[in-house]
């Protein structure tokens, strides 16, 4: 077959709907496009541990210990889960982490803001992992047949991480005017933070059409915001709480929420490395892998003894 | 910064007995007891588990039904070349539909490409996308004396599981105190 009757025959399984599985003939930009795709998603997956991780110390119940604990473990497994599905396509962990930390690779821009108060990590729940929901319900339906078996368990986990936020959320909106005060103040600072969650406009996304066309993505970056605004208005509305948002306006004939404009100017600047916690988290990945390395040294040195290594 | 990568193993994970393992992904480790451990750690957060599985991704044979058919793979043993036991897994089902990788029984064959020609033979080709062939002798398995401390953990820890968090019924609680319910969410039950 030439390359040409190779990329008509690979359009048509996906066409068909069928899973492309390492092996499989499929076109180098495909590849290319799944392993800059699932890598980043694998380092925000990563990065995604420190904002929530700096208060495992400062739970203010052991329940609530326990459940950040069991939160910020399943997004390592999720990292893990990811790097496995990026290595299928022939990259091997070591250059995805090294471009990490190197600062070449990008991860989702919403984990380089702060979180200030014990509020933020049930308004993390709700919203933040509420609309990594939002693309990861899409993308367990992927072309990628390893990217897809990821995403399904990573939906199951992140139902909980959605649902042990709401839960906190709920409570501070029913409790005193302080924690009522928190969990809005809260709102306020994730809000954009996490429709900028989905990216740039159609308009300006130039992978999109490809993505679409060979079923790795089923919605763009604008559905999918429009999505999660939709079911997060009239949640928000419904435990008290007000959108940070004053142009926010309900369209009767799409029956849409539309929002304003998203602060792009702030989006960019952060994507490139320059938001309130960017040196902070790559610091964070750095030590953790100097202050690894005694134990990686002990556990070769192990295997060789044992002749296994 | 090679250090910390170490060798792949598959993970097989087996929900409950008499369940087939089934491929849940992989693992970096210095060794076999160490993947397992690892597995154990990445993979068994949640109450679902059995048993487990790992084999060194370089001794699995895989091949694409897409790849099989090219049949440039296959090279016929020496007849007195001895046998041993192979471990055969497929992916099987609708094209569209997600399934995983799971073991569907053992062949005695004298080398991977041998062992995938005689499962091919021995287990119904039909609707198989992928193909796994591994010599058990490089498996390790885990032990069910081991299973209390691999795998009860995990089931003791319900607040791990979203069905832990009843907070639909009381946002629809909330939505029709105030009028906000529309017809979907009426009659729609997430919990
Ligand atoms: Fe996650
Ligand atoms: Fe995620
Ligand atoms: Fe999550």
């Amino acid at each position: 077959m030439t390359e040409t009757e190779q990329l008509q025959a690979f359009e048509a399984r996906i066409a068909r709907g069928e899973k492309i599985e390492p092996g499989d003939w499929m076109p180098d930009a495909y590849r290319q496009q799944l392993i800059r795709m699932i890598s980043q998603h694998a380092h925000s997956e990563i990065i995604g541990m420190l904002p929530e991780g700096v208060w495992l110390q400062r739970a203010p119940t052991l329940r609530r210990k326990l459940v950040l604990l069991a939160k910020v473990q399943d997004e390592g497994g999720h990292g893990q889960y990811l790097y496995h599905a990026a290595e299928t396509l022939g990259v091997t962990r070591a250059e995805m982490i090294d471009a990490l930390l190197a600062g070449r690779a990008k991860y989702s821009s919403v984990f380089n803001y702060p979180t200030l108060t014990w509020a933020d990590i049930g308004m993390i729940g709700w919203l933040v992992d509420g609309a990594a929901i939002q693309n990861q319900t899409m993308l367990a339906h992927c072309s990628y047949g390893p990217y897809a078996r990821a995403m399904v368990r990573i939906c199951a986990e992140e139902t909980f991480h959605k649902k042990q936020g709401m839960e906190q959320i709920i409570r501070y909106t029913r409790g005193t005017p302080r924690q009522k005060q928190m969990a809005q103040d809260a709102l306020n600072r994730w809000w954009w933070p996490s429709l900028m969650m989905f990216g740039p406009h159609d308009a300006t996304s130039p992978n999109s059409a490809q993505l679409i066309r060979w079923g790795i993505k089923t919605k763009t970056n604008d559905e999918l915001r429009q999505d999660f605004v939709n079911k997060m208005v009239s949640d928000f509305h419904a435990v008290g709480l007000t959108i940070p948002d004053p142009d926010l306006y309900y369209d009767a004939s799409s029956g849409n929420w539309i929002s304003g404009e998203i602060n792009w100017d702030e989006f960019w600047r952060v994507v490139k490395g320059d938001g309130p916690c960017n040196a902070e988290r790559l610091q964070a990945r750095r030590e953790a892998q100097e202050n690894g390395a005694w134990v990686r040294e002990a556990l070769a040195a192990y295997a060789a003894a044992r002749g296994e290594g | 910064m090679n250090d910390s990568q170490w060798a792949r193993y598959e993970v097989f994970e087996q929900e409950r007995a008499g369940a087939p393992h089934r491929n849940a992904g992989s693992v970096h480790a210095s060794d076999a007891e160490m993947a397992l451990g690892n597995a154990r750690d990445v993979f068994v957060r949640r109450p679902n588990c059995f048993s487990l599985w790992v084999v060194p991704e370089a001794a699995v044979f895989a091949k694409t039904a897409q790849e099989v058919a090219r049949d440039d793979w296959y090279a016929a043993p020496a007849a007195d070349a001895p046998r041993e036991t192979y471990l055969v897994f497929s992916k099987k089902g609708q094209p569209a539909r997600e399934t995983f990788v799971e073991y569907v029984g053992e062949v005695q064959a004298a080398t991977p490409a041998h062992a995938l020609r005689v499962a091919l033979e021995t287990f119904p080709p039909q609707d198989v996308f992928v193909w796994w062939v591994a010599p058990e002798r490089r498996v390790l398995k885990s032990e069910q004396a081991d299973a209390a401390s691999m795998f009860a953990p995990a089931r003791a820890k319900k607040y791990r599981m979203h069905t832990f968090y009843p907070v639909e019924p009381i946002m629809r609680e909330l939505k029709s105190a105030q009028g906000m319910l529309d017809n979907s969410e009426k009659t729609t039950d997430n919990d």
